[in-house]
């Protein structure tokens, strides 16, 4: 399973943000690594700092303690190894399909030609191919994700970072954009570290899922997902497919308690204070 | 682009209940006009005929010095549009950019900004002269406000996400600012140069109705003053035109793309 070592190395990640109610911890000594080639979820309730994960693995957020590597290369801020899918709504609406996706290849001085030949593919590999010019506004919630996805493909980083890229999506365009992935996954052999809070996703996608806990987050737990490869979407059916979903809800389930409760109280907090 | 020019493309008129409408109420308007310009209800001459009006318009048009004064009415908003348009945008994007700056300055714009300039034209002729001068000035002062508010909104109103994607990608500032901030802001700043052309036109042609001898503003007040009734509407046929015209242009630069619905 790891040929060469891994290629991105998360070590004891610990990042602390200040409010108004004093220091809060978002998370705390993260250490984790991902082989070439793997696709490792990770999963936690609201308020576990994925997000958190997301930017300072991503490089957008600094002012944290501990290391982010590379292929063996310490990196700090935005790196062209990494490429990251956002959660919201990110495609450029005053820019065509293709122009979207060939914004990175743009950004690095690609010349246009070129850079139009290169996007067209990673257009095609989504499954928007006939969609190149149109506007994001004229597509759908799932076809602007799969935009956005094509457009960092593109840059062709050793590493995948999504940041729960289908929240905004009903469940069952989430199961086909997940075949997408997996065909993707399939073909280019993808680096990919996917945050979500969904565990059938994280389950139906990953080889391994990393489970972390509620305020601060910590990893609480790793499993390996044994499923075979390839797969498709009617996975979820199996008995396999149901147990891991099992296992890794009962280690949420305690978690996102947690989360409800802290909310519940925070919010009774909120009404006794006017 | 294809459907873009289906959408402007003007369709037949019969077809098109609106357009048929539009026209309807100008050809009414037209009737009326004329319909009280035979009957001699108001003064002679207030509400002069079609035929007149018309009359005057041509030969205004065919009148080497009217073009004189059209020009140094154009020539001054011109150069107003500039002056006021380029600091407005300058310190809308440094109060857009800035949150201190914002909060400090912000509110002095939102109060001088709908202030009738009119009243510090007394100043503008003391300062630059009661030659084109203080008539660019007025325009300045006009177009500088709705152009400096519209851009620091804009600015603040860019989804934080693109700026996020255009860092993931590790965008150099200009690039940042030339592919991400300014086409992420062209609504509002075309929004706030058709605002600041318009307030720019008034201020302009408002000095020159006061205090001039040169300009549109001036020509209008002057066929007033002789009571060449015919005339003063020809001219504000013309200026109403123009508006309509430059206004028609300002807005097909900034016709954004169709917005996403969240």
């Amino acid at each position: 399973m790891k040929p060469a070592g891994p290629i991105l190395v998360v070590e004891d990640i610990v990042k602390r943000f200040d409010t108004p109610d004093g220091a809060l911890t978002a998370i705390d000594r993260v250490s984790f690594d991902v082989a070439p080639g793997e696709f490792l979820a990770v999963i936690g309730p609201s308020g576990c700092g994925k997000s958190t994960l997301f930017n300072v693995i991503g490089g957008l957020i600094d002012g944290y303690q501990g290391r982010v590597s590379v292929a063996g290369e310490t990196v700090r801020g935005p790196h062209a190894a990494l490429g990251m899918v956002f959660q919201e709504e990110s495609t450029f609406p005053w820019r065509t399909v293709i122009e979207n996706v060939a914004f990175p290849l743009e950004i690095a001085g690609v010349a246009k030609a070129e850079r139009i030949e290169r996007a067209r593919h990673f257009v095609a590999l989504v499954g928007l191919a006939g969609f190149e010019r149109r506007y994001p506004a004229e597509l759908s919630g799932g076809m602007r994700q799969r935009v956005s996805m094509a457009r960092t493909l593109a840059s062709e980083p050793k590493i995948l970072l999504m940041d729960e890229p289908f929240a905004a999506l009903d469940e069952q365009t989430r199961l086909l954009l997940g075949d997408k992935v997996l065909q993707i996954q399939q073909e280019l052999k993808q680096t990919t570290l996917l945050i979500t809070h969904n565990i059938t996703e994280a389950v139906q996608l990953s080889d391994r899922i990393l489970v972390m806990t509620y305020r601060p987050g910590r990893v609480k737990r790793v499993v390996s997902i044994d499923l075979p490869r390839p797969r498709t979407s009617e996975i979820v059916s199996s008995d396999a497919f149901g147990h891991y979903v099992a296992q890794i809800w009962s280690d949420l389930r305690e978690e996102a308690t947690r989360g409800m409760q802290d909310a519940e109280a925070h919010s009774r907090r909120e009404r006794a204070t006017p | 682009m294809a459907e873009t020019g289906r959408l402007t493309r003007a369709p037949a008129l019969v077809a098109n209940p609106v357009m048929l409408l539009r026209v309807g109420l100008i050809a009414a308007v037209l009737a009326l006009w004329q319909t009280v310009s035979v009957s001699g209800l108001l003064f002679r001459d207030v509400v002069p005929s079609l035929g007149a009006i018309a009359g005057a318009l041509a030969r205004l048009l065919v009148d080497p010095g009217f073009f004189g004064h059209l020009g140094t009415s154009a020539l001054e908003i011109a150069v107003a549009l500039v002056i006021g348009g380029l600091s407005g945008l300058i310190v809308g994007l440094a109060l857009g950019a800035n949150r201190l700056l914002g909060k400090a300055f912000e509110p002095y714009l939102y109060y001088l900004g709908p202030t009738p300039k009119i009243i510090f034209f007394p100043i503008m002729i003391m300062w630059f002269g009661v030659g084109p001068g203080s008539k660019v000035a007025m325009g300045v002062i006009s177009c500088f406000f709705p152009i400096a508010l519209s851009t620091a909104a804009g600015m603040r109103q860019i989804d934080r996400v693109l700026i996020r994607v255009g860092r993931s990608f590790r965008a150099a500032t200009w690039q940042m600012v030339s592919k991400i901030y300014l086409p992420a802001m062209r609504e509002p700043i075309v929004n706030g140069v058709r605002l600041g052309f318009g307030v720019a036109v008034i201020g302009t042609l408002l000095a020159e109705t006061k205090l001039s001898n040169r300009g549109v503003g001036f020509l209008v007040i002057n066929s007033y003053s002789t009571f060449d009734m015919p005339r003063m509407y020809a001219l504000l046929i013309i200026v109403f035109m123009i508006a309509i015209g430059v206004n028609a242009l300002v807005g097909r630069l900034g016709a954004g793309r169709p917005h996403i619905k969240s």
